[in-house]
């Protein structure tokens, strides 16, 4: 087994006389965290410990996820291969917030747990005493968007399809590097600022350098919500607030508020709303900009980049979208399905 | 002078039934906690048969080859069994402190977290999940959070003299448990709503589903340890029931068996809480029900009160975790149970007098 | 000649709480078997003295002697061998029995963790019997009435195997009779057992029923101390309680009752 301290094993062994399960064809292999786990040769059964890994798993071996860590909705669903949309909901794995009872885990037999996200102290740990309790090796992958590429490859040589994965890396890779490329040669004037709205009333966002603000910071435009004091990834601001940063443009995830805001006396005098640069973030299958914090954000960061500069990145969104779709979701978007997805949602 | 005159009657003792009654009473609780045990390790979400069951513990008593496959021995060693001694040893830990405060504080309405230990417990683990420790560490600073918060309170009844002890303990675990829980609602408007007040949230509403067979070796020892003291005072925590001055009176140190009583009841409880959140009502409750059964003498209360409470919460954390598809946090489940059965002992209970 | 010191001596003690001095210059002693009965008027602070003397209360000047030892550095269990306290509403508000309430009263005689043994128990029915209370023995203390209370925490008290037992108005809510019978177990106890007895009264003639000498407290100090007969007269009752009161002694001298003048005229 991976590296332990001894109070752990002989703890273990006192508790409940723990024995290590009789492993066929094991290889060492080092996740994101450096923790060294023996997987089995031929990974078979997976199950994602929360909704990035079951996104990410769902893209690279789908044939060998479990189930969902929440069952995609029904608007979703068309998106994606219908076989695997209907797997079950497994819950998430996640320690004392955790929904699914250790039981279930162990009763599926999975090969492995797969965990794709935050790599700090608490998840290492969290990683460490389900693989001790379960006797499943539980793999920690790091998911920051701009290495998603590695992130792609690594999970690919864990399932053992690495392959099939070079073609979704590849492209990442090709991707952020012309992303990149093009907003740098952006001068700092001209980059505009961005407010993400989220909540119902448009007052939560996401701020610098969190999750939420991945596509915006690696966009290169300016995120109004500076970094928090405390480690907060998402912050409560005022109407006061927003007035005071006059951001250039509002990005949207909820539907609803969305659909009001326009008319919401509270926003008028934003700048962006009177200049019409309100955006909805394409959220099906999955959101293109956070949520979960997977591959589904790729397309996103296009989008962004050709929202915000148009003259850098001529690409039809549409031929984009279609293409990434085919080769993230193995499910290429009818022409109906791209004008849902890609419309404002209705008022 | 009077001449002396002594009377002399017949002494009736407590009915010769009644030692009898409180033995059956025992060896009933016993019983049924064993059976709640075998019933909490038979169910869960993993089918175990009780065939199975039966000759894996024989097969694991004998030194036999296990008959199970490797999974459903990971179930039973590393999952289940792990929280059913987790339930029983927290249960145990709050129904003892409970009975042990109820009896020093003289007051029926007494819970162990009165001086403030389920605040400082709760608070020390908030902030091991606000600064992303990992998992142990986060029990660890629950675990001196409500040790800290009883030394706070402890300190403050002693730094002010010249009022009845107990009162002003009783007013310290108020306005530290304030203090404490103030805190604790800074930190979760602090905290990362993606990441953090997620686990802060569980975490107080408590719960046994993360029990690891690693928390055992701190918990169960803490238990044990303060269950000695309490155990050894039995007789004197009864004499404790006379207020101050009779006590010493009668010749015990109160400032010092005091302290006893506290350090052991609060390492106990700070060890559950550490383990399983906050878990509320069971201290309260199950010291009434036990006193209900047999008598407010501590050196009976003890023991029924331990096995009650362990086999409560037993009983109550396999309803948390077999009756939905998704696990039930503990302390709403024993609120929502205790609410009503402390009703209707305020409404019905015979022996609770206090009147 | 050797004069063998005094079971209890308090010399030249103040008595009262920090910042609040109730009593100073008190000095008497009490002898085995012998029954002092101190009186005064309300607020005086007889509750206080006895509380001091019993360790609870520290005192604020002065000198406790037991068997001529200075009892200031003695710790709860020793004082708890010495003296037995009778308080005036004790035995707490937990539905104990009678029999285990007096039991407790051997907390003394035994280790911390110790269980009562079959000389505790022994002890305890001896009070028990001795007070007259045995068909209460099984009864939950709560339920005993007000009145024969008073008789159980003297059987507690009795329990300790004290040699000083200290009663604090043993007969406050008393009826007639118990009022009788207490101090009829006081005073046999007293000769019988040569217990050192202290016990405080809001009734003077009681003093004629069980005590040798008397001692009475006004205006925070030691008015007269003395045999009844000497002490309980009309001037001292007059400087004690602000009433006048006529003492008249009946059957022949061997008792004396004390009248208010108001009732006489």
């Amino acid at each position: 087994m991976r590296r332990r301290d001894l109070f752990g094993l002989s703890a273990g062994a006192i508790a409940g006389r723990a024995f290590a399960p009789p492993l066929v064809e094991a290889r060492p292999f080092t996740d994101s965290a450096e923790r060294r786990i023996d997987i089995p040769d031929e990974v078979r059964r997976v199950f994602p410990a929360g909704p990035p890994a079951s996104v990410t798993l769902y893209m690279v071996a789908p044939e060998k996820m479990l189930g969902w860590t929440r069952a995609p909705s029904p608007e979703a669903r068309p998106f994606l291969a219908a076989r695997y949309a209907d797997l079950p909901e497994l819950g998430r794995l996640t320690g004392r917030g955790n929904t699914v009872n250790l039981e279930n885990v162990v009763r599926l037999t999975p090969d492995l747990v797969l965990d794709v996200g935050d790599t700090s102290a608490t998840y290492v740990s969290l990683a460490d005493r389900v693989q001790e309790q379960t006797h499943i090796p539980f793999a920690l992958i790091g998911g920051r968007l701009v290495e998603t590429p590695t992130t792609l490859r690594t999970v690919g040589a864990l399932l053992g399809v690495p392959k099939r994965v070079e073609s979704l890396a590849h492209y990442a890779e090709a991707l952020v590097a012309d992303v990149q490329k093009e907003t740098a040669k952006i001068p700092p004037a001209r980059r505009p600022s961005v407010y993400v709205a989220r909540g119902p009333h448009g007052l939560e966002t996401a701020v610098v350098g969190s999750i939420g603000s991945e596509i915006v910071d690696l966009v290169g435009a300016r995120n109004v919500a500076g970094k928090d004091t405390a480690p907060r990834t998402i912050v409560d601001v005022s109407p006061e607030q927003i007035l005071a940063w006059q951001p250039d443009v509002i990005l949207t995830v909820d539907r609803r508020f969305h659909a009001t805001m326009r008319n919401d006396p509270v926003w008028r005098d934003v700048k962006a709303v009177q200049a019409g640069q309100i955006h909805f973030v394409p959220d099906l299958p999955f959101s293109w900009l956070d949520n979960p914090p997977a591959p589904n954000r790729l397309i996103g960061l296009l989008w962004l980049g050709k929202l915000l500069y148009p003259a850098s990145f001529p690409q039809d969104i549409r031929a984009e979208a279609r293409r990434f779709y085919a080769l993230f979701y193995q499910q290429e978007p009818s022409d109906a399905q791209l004008d849902g997805l890609l419309a404002d949602p209705p008022a | 002078m009077t001449r002396s005159s002594t009377v002399f009657s017949p002494i009736r003792r407590r009915e010769p039934s009644s030692a009898f009654g409180y033995r059956a009473i025992v060896i009933g609780a016993a019983l049924a906690l064993l059976l709640i045990v075998v019933v909490a390790v038979a169910l869960g979400p993993y089918q175990l048969s009780a065939r199975d069951l039966f000759a894996f513990l024989i097969a694991k008593v004998t030194g036999a080859v296990s008959p199970l496959p490797a999974p459903a021995e990971t179930v039973i060693l590393q999952i289940r069994l792990p929280r059913v001694l987790a339930a029983t040893a927290v249960g145990a830990a709050l129904a003892a402190s409970g009975a042990a405060y109820q009896s020093l504080f003289r007051n029926p309405l007494v819970s162990p977290d009165i001086l403030g230990v389920s605040a400082g417990a709760a608070f020390g683990a908030v902030v091991g999940i606000f600064l992303s420790l990992p998992v142990l560490a986060i029990e660890a600073a629950s675990f001196v959070g409500g040790l800290m918060a009883v030394m706070i309170v402890y300190g403050i009844a002693v730094a002010i003299r010249g009022r009845d002890a107990v009162l002003v303990l009783v007013l310290a675990g108020v306005v530290i448990g304030a203090l404490f829980g103030a805190g604790v609602g800074l930190l979760k408007y602090l905290a990362d709503p993606y990441n953090q007040l997620p686990a802060i949230t569980f975490w107080l509403l408590g719960s046994l589903a993360a029990t690891n067979p690693r928390d055992l070796t701190s918990l169960l020892p803490a238990v044990a340890i303060g269950l000695v003291p309490l155990a050894l005072l039995r007789w004197r925590i009864d004499v404790m029931t006379l207020g101050d001055e009779e006590a010493t009176a009668l010749g015990l140190d109160t400032r010092v068996l005091r302290i006893v009583v506290i350090a052991a009841a609060t390492l106990m409880t700070s060890a559950a809480v550490a383990a399983s959140g906050i878990i509320g009502w069971v201290g309260l409750v199950v010291p009434h029900l036990a006193r209900l059964t047999v008598g407010p003498a501590f050196t009976r209360l003890l023991p029924v009160s331990v096995l009650f409470g362990a086999g409560y919460l037993l009983a109550v954390d396999t309803v948390a975790r077999t009756l939905g598809a998704v696990e039930l946090p503990l302390g709403v489940l024993t609120a929502a149970l205790g609410t009503p059965v402390f009703l209707w002992l305020l409404g019905f209970g015979r022996r609770t007098a206090w009147s | 000649m050797v004069v063998s010191a005094p079971r209890l001596a308090i010399e030249d003690l103040s008595y009262g709480y920090p910042g609040h001095v109730v009593g100073h210059g008190i000095s008497f002693t009490v002898d085995a078997g012998e029954v002092l009965c101190v009186l005064g008027r309300n607020g005086e602070g007889k509750s206080t003295l006895f509380k001091t003397i019993l360790g609870l209360l520290r005192p604020r000047a002065g000198t406790l002697r037991v068997d001529g030892e200075p009892i200031a550095g003695w710790n709860p269990r020793r004082r708890a061998l010495t003296f037995g306290y009778v308080p005036q509403n004790g035995g707490g508000t937990f539905p104990f029995t009678v029999a285990e309430l007096v039991l407790m009263g051997r907390t003394a005689h035994r280790g911390p963790f110790a269980a009562p043994s079959a000389a505790d128990r022994e002890a305890a029915d001896e009070a028990i019997a001795t007070l007259g209370i045995g068909h209460l023995a099984a009864r939950e203390w709560l339920r005993v009435s007000g009145g024969e209370r008073q008789l159980v925490l003297v059987a507690r008290a009795l329990a300790q195997e004290p040699r000083i037992l200290v009663l604090d108005e043993p007969t406050a809510s008393l009826d007639f009779g118990n009022q009788v019978r207490v101090l009829d177990a006081v005073r046999s106890l007293a000769e019988t057992r040569a217990l050192s007895v202290l016990l405080s009264t809001h009734h003077p003639e009681q003093a004629f029923a069980c005590a040798d000498r008397v001692a009475v407290l006004a205006g925070g100090e030691l008015l007269r101390i003395g045999a009844p007969a000497e002490v309980v007269t009309a001037e001292t009752l007059r400087a004690c309680y602000s009433v006048d009161v006529a003492v008249l002694p009946v059957a022949e001298g061997r008792y004396r009752v004390c009248v208010p003048r108001l009732y006489l005229d």
